[in-house]
């Protein structure tokens, strides 16, 4: 039998080991949620910033104020899409919660892709917590815009002007990240806020009260689900994080004896 | 709706879209074939810029339906604002059938251009020099050194400060090799944990889409 040599099957641009790393990763996820299918339970690593959402919303419920939620503006067919979803699945936790406790929830956002997710997610929300009477979709789910600077100002006037009491800001920001926090704070918000863009994370770190940082927001929409399959394929995360550690330390001690680990993983 | 055309279906065609994408970023992949992919991955892109123009205008629909529903409440206050908007949002749209009728684009349309670069540059700018004095107080609060840790990003926020701009090189010229040592040493090591989780949590999350477990993103459960 002939098998043809490896760089007509890979392409050389992509690189075997990092198709090999997918692989593995892939592999470890999918075997932790048929583990969990099977009745297997794992401890899974909690995420403050998640569990601290109940609190922000039945905490502006007390207050009479409303609940701000964004995900962003921009398109979703670009490489933040994977933001975006991270972004609707919190939202779905969110917007249950606004029903089980009574919350006027107003959701803001910036992607016409988007909308009638968006609309669903909190019509579901309501709807299955049995409070269908509080859901208003003018009022509810408000596209803004997906420019930039116009997208950040009206999202920031509908902060302060309707005094929210919880502001939440999970997906990709750019620069309107600091403007979306700091009307938060001008108005007392409780805030939570989270992305994975690098670049914008010290913004929310430092300004809101709890922060999703970088992957925190994948394993977040897992934990809205409430699926335990689901969440056990975060499982599969944290063996890929034990992998960089062990590939990490391995470059550290064989950098001294003259072997420069990062070459060969360039293969 | 049938639960196979509203969850199955989008379902599957995420799944099988990103099972291709990967294929095709991984996969060595003859000439022929790869035109005859770019082919379809050409007309996917168009399917989703069309999907997104028309998605634009529910959006701009669901922006006028909401400010036409502030002037109806009276609220004073508001009314200005939501005035402004439905008007600017009628005008543009009374460009868009201008440029059907005459196939004058747009983007070149003198009237348009002036609205653009008079109204929408020198707002955009206005909100983005507004993010200046947003850094001095987020700065301001998140430097107080009320604790260890906060004194320790005290100092070493001044000397990155510093090391930024020509008045710490006068001061002591060490600020700008102490401030390169601190973005590529400390910096870069705390940031690409970060990095590398972000990726691994992207893998995980399309690992979840191909097997359909993640619904979240589609709205309502059956």
């Amino acid at each position: 039998m002939n098998y043809l040599p490896v760089e007509q099957v890979i392409n050389p641009a992509a690189g075997t080991v990092s198709l090999a790393i997918l692989i593995f990763l892939s592999l470890s996820g999918y075997y932790y949620m048929k583990l969990a299918e099977k009745g297997r339970t794992f401890p899974v690593r909690k995420i403050r910033a998640f569990e601290a959402i109940e609190e922000a919303v039945a905490r502006s419920v007390e207050m009479g104020r409303p609940v701000h939620y964004t995900i962003g503006y921009g398109s979703i067919r670009t490489a933040h899409a994977p933001q975006y979803t991270a972004g609707l699945g919190v939202l779905t936790h969110v917007a249950r919660l606004a029903g089980k406790y009574g919350a006027r929830l107003i959701v803001t956002h910036g992607v016409p892709e988007a909308i009638a997710s968006i609309d669903e997610i909190v019509r579901d929300g309501y709807f299955s917590e049995g409070r269908p009477e509080l859901y208003n979709p003018v009022d509810n789910a408000r596209y803004l815009t997906d420019v930039q600077f116009a997208y950040a100002s009206s999202a920031q006037a509908v902060i302060i002007r309707e005094n929210a009491g919880a502001n939440i800001v999970i997906g990709p920001f750019w620069a309107e990240s600091l403007i979306l926090a700091e009307a938060g704070t001008m108005v007392g918000a409780f805030q939570i806020g989270g992305t994975a863009r690098d670049v914008q994370i010290p913004f929310f770190v430092l300004v809101c009260d709890y922060a999703f940082i970088g992957e925190e927001i994948f394993a977040a929409g897992a934990m809205a689900s409430g699926d335990i399959p689901t969440l056990a394929s975060i499982r599969g995360q944290d063996v890929g994080k034990l992998l960089s550690i062990i590939l990490i330390v391995l470059g550290l001690i064989l950098l001294p004896l003259g072997v420069k680990l990062a070459t060969y993983l360039m293969w | 709706m049938s639960v196979v055309w509203r969850r199955t279906i989008p379902q599957l065609l995420v799944a099988i879209i990103l099972v291709v994408m990967t294929a095709l970023y991984f996969l060595y992949i003859d000439k022929t074939t790869k035109a005859t992919l770019n082919y379809w991955d050409g007309l996917l892109i168009n399917y989703s810029i069309v999907i997104a123009a028309m998605a634009a205008i529910v959006g701009g629909v669901d922006l006028a339906r909401y400010h036409v529903s502030l002037i109806m409440k009276r609220e004073r206050e508001q009314i200005p604002f939501s005035l402004i908007t439905i008007i600017l949002e009628v005008v543009c749209v009374i460009f868009a059938f201008y440029a059907l009728a005459t196939g004058v684009p747009i983007l070149t349309q003198p009237q348009f251009s002036w609205i653009y670069l008079n109204l929408q540059v020198p707002t955009s700018s206005a909100m983005y020099s507004i993010l200046v004095f947003y850094v001095a107080s987020a700065a301001y609060r998140t430097f107080r050194a009320r604790n260890p840790p906060a004194l320790l990003l005290l100092i070493v926020g001044v000397i990155v400060m510093l090391g930024n701009t020509s008045l710490g090189f006068a001061i002591w010229p060490g600020f700008t090799p102490l401030k390169d040592w601190i973005m590529t040493v400390p910096n870069a090591a705390g940031y690409r944990p970060i990095v590398i989780g972000v990726g691994l949590g992207t893998i995980i999350l399309g690992l979840r889409l191909i097997l359909r477990k993640e619904v979240t993103w589609m709205g309502r459960r059956d």
